[in-house]
């Protein structure tokens, strides 16, 4: 039997093993500059984050590994923000998270947040402490957009990085691709409340106007009440062509379930918040059918220029990649190639020189090569529609499997 | 589809959530009537009753919308799936009993309420953290049978919804009313003290009614699943807040009144959602509440125990 006693000088030995040891790794070892990446971890979103962070993973793995900078050595560091109580992102963690971040002198930059309602609680304490993020996932427009500067940059300096477009192009793409190439007409428009969702519907509606879709109705659903039905069988009363979704993927899957049983032959469309592998393993054939979701990148895990990385991530992490993980991956390159710069350019490496080297980025990454602009968004634009599709010769939860590549969705 | 067939369209799934939200708001008003407790666990009773259903059928190797039954597998599977469910649930109410609330029975002030919340968190976090936070795909064995009234739709899930709905709660009732336990629960609801003086175990009987609230909540939970075939560790908050709020409504303490505020919620949801907006469900759900608190501070049907000194 061990004493209370004896189990203190135990545990008191063990933490001064302990300390030698990592004493003793430091000294022999690179400086470690730490990355921070936020992401829905535990959430209803869990299954995209972790393919983010995989992705993400991957990219510092194999730059300690190629030792791509001398006397350096990247750590990733995850946090997750998402809680129990919102069961999903929850902004006021996000914003705990950044604090973290920020206070944290070996952390030289961020990735993420997956959502943008984290984004815009992070915005702000990641400019006050001038540490760059880039996103590979979130796509809310505000966060970047000149006009709410005051609010997301008060530091001055653009600090949010994004490898991906924003609904500033995701929603109005889809509003043209449903009045080009489905010849949609009248159309009614569902959000999940959320900060994403809503700027996606608000996007998505003010493109459809302009394009002569006519706008039935608009309402918003929450996340957190299982029924829709009552809000369905409005929708089903005004035989709309297309029902379009802004929102993720806890108020979509149900969404998705009641739309099939109420209106089925609606013609239903969501952002890049519906393109998650819970459509096939929540909601399921026959409900996830005929969606049509966009991404706001290009699609690359089909291509041959993403080919080493899908194989190497199979390998690594034992199941496949999405294209954000893709664009998580870019974002890790776009972070090692700006501090290789500031290596070889002799320039310390801190929270405000990385933001620099990361804003004169022209890293060729797996979409090729990735520059911003002045406000922090990627110059590249393309928004990719896809349209889930059952294929039984291939399992039915394989987002690679049932998630068909339709095309790049016509700009405005 | 006319305006009267979307009136009755939406009568028929607001009375299908109503169902749900009595069968739920029953627990809340059998453990009030007794202890004059509000029990918070019982959100998340309901919610692992889903797990417990979905559990079930699929031991019974359904998965997913896959599997179709008709005949008699179809309701020797529901049958046995319901009892293993209400079974599952009420065990567990009664070990919440036993185990967090009978040491504090005799502590005043709010101690057990914060108690229930605290269980709830805890069973709330242990699906969590066990069985993940993404949204399950629950199974549903039952054909996709619908008929049509007109321009409405009735499907075969709402009716099995009905009618396990109205063969519980006439069953509690014919319970409460009628059987010896039953009885003895209305003695304690009226005055504990003189119950126990003539003879009756309190502690029985309080055992019993978290033991009949869970089941219920259970069967709640299993009737979710299959209504909207998913469930996730996150359902028990909004549907237990809204049953909550049935059963203030129809006056708590008072089981005739839990069916009717259920349904009445039901309804208030279903036509909130066509007429005003269902962005707008919880206010006026809650607008509602308040009102009938206001003028009617005992609920609809007010209780029917005289209120303990």
């Amino acid at each position: 039997m061990i004493t209370r006693r004896a189990a203190a000088q135990l545990i008191a030995s063990a933490a001064a093993v302990a300390a030698m040891g990592t004493a003793g790794a430091a000294r022999a070892a690179n400086q470690v500059l730490k990355v921070g990446v936020n992401l829905s971890l535990t959430g209803a979103d869990a299954h995209s984050a972790k393919l983010i962070l995989d992705g993400a993973q991957l990219a510092f793995d194999e730059a300690n590994k190629s030792n791509a900078v001398p006397g350096y050595t990247f750590e990733v560091v995850s946090f997750d923000d998402a809680t129990a109580t919102a069961g999903q992102y929850d902004p006021v963690q996000a914003a705990t998270n950044a604090r973290k971040m920020v206070s944290d002198k070996q952390m030289i930059a961020a990735i993420g947040p997956q959502m943008s309602g984290s984004g815009k609680a992070m915005a702000p304490i990641l400019s006050q402490g001038d540490l760059a993020t880039i996103t590979p996932a979130s796509t809310n427009p505000d966060i970047t957009d000149p006009k709410f500067a005051q609010q997301y940059r008060p530091a001055g300096k653009p600090i949010y990085f994004r490898t991906v477009t924003t609904d500033a192009f995701q929603g109005p793409n889809m509003a043209n691709f449903l009045a080009d190439k489905l010849h949609v007409k009248t159309v009614y428009i569902l959000d999940d409340s959320g900060a994403y969702g809503v700027g996606m519907a608000d996007a998505f509606q003010r493109q459809a106007e302009k394009d002569g879709i006519k706008v039935l109705g608009r309402d918003r659903l929450d996340p957190k009440a299982a029924d829709y039905t009552a809000v369905l069988t409005k929708i089903k009363s005004l035989h709309p062509d297309a029902l379009y979704y802004g929102g993720v993927g806890q108020a979509g899957v149900k969404l998705a379930k009641q739309a099939y049983d109420i209106i089925p032959n609606v013609i239903k469309a969501g952002g890049d918040g519906m393109d998650t592998p819970e459509m096939l393993t929540a909601a399921g054939f026959p409900a996830a059918e005929g969606w049509y979701v966009t991404i706001a990148s290009p699609h690359l895990t089909d291509s041959t220029k993403a080919e080493n990385f899908v194989k190497a991530f199979k390998a690594k992490f034992g199941e496949a990649p999405d294209d954000y993980a893709i664009t998580a991956y870019d974002a890790g390159l776009v972070i090692i190639n700006a501090v290789k710069r500031l290596v070889a350019e002799h320039k310390p490496v801190n929270h405000s020189t990385v933001r620099e080297a990361i804003q004169n980025s022209q890293t060729p990454t797996i979409q090729g090569v990735v520059a911003f602009d002045q406000n922090g968004d990627i110059k590249d634009r393309t928004v990719s529609v896809f349209q889930i599709r059952k294929d039984p010769s291939k399992p039915l939860d394989d987002m690679e499997a049932q998630f068909h590549y339709v095309g790049v969705a016509p700009s405005a | 589809m006319t305006f009267s067939d979307l009136l009755l369209q939406q009568a028929i799934n607001g009375l299908s959530l109503g169902a749900m939200y009595a069968l739920l708001a029953l627990g809340f008003t059998l453990v009030y009537g007794i202890l004059e407790l509000i029990n918070f666990a019982h959100f998340n009773v309901f919610m692992i009753g889903s797990f417990i259903a979905m559990g079930t059928l699929q031991s019974f190797g359904l998965s997913g919308q896959d599997v179709i039954l008709t005949g008699l597998p179809l309701v020797g599977v529901l049958v046995a799936a319901f009892a293993a469910t209400m079974l599952g649930s009420g065990v567990l109410g009664m070990a919440i009993e036993r185990l967090s609330l009978r040491p504090l029975r005799n502590v005043s002030g709010p101690a057990a309420m914060i108690t229930t919340i605290g269980v709830s968190y805890i069973l709330f976090n242990i699906v969590l953290l066990t069985l993940g936070a993404d949204s399950k795909n629950f199974p549903n064995p039952l054909p996709p049978m619908r008929w049509h009234l007109g321009g409405a739709v009735v499907e075969l899930r709402q009716l099995l919804i009905w009618a396990v709905a109205v063969v519980l709660m006439g069953g509690l009732w014919l319970f409460v009313q009628r059987s010896k336990l039953g009885k003895a629960m209305r003695a304690t609801a009226q005055d504990p003290e003189a119950a126990r003086m003539m003879g009756v175990e309190v502690d029985r009987v309080i055992l019993t009614a978290f033991f009949l609230g869970s089941a219920l909540a259970g069967a709640g939970g299993m009737i979710f699943g299959l209504y909207y075939n998913f469930t996730s560790f996150i359902i028990g908050f909004t549907a237990g807040l809204r049953a909550f709020t049935a059963a203030v409504l129809g006056g708590i303490g008072n089981v005739p009144g839990a069916m009717i505020g259920g349904i009445l919620i039901g309804l208030i949801e279903s036509y909130g959602g066509q007429f005003i907006a269902a962005s707008w469900a919880d206010v006026i759900i809650f607008s509602i509440l308040v009102a009938v608190l206001v003028f009617r501070p005992s609920g609809l049907l007010g209780r029917l125990a005289p209120t303990k000194s």
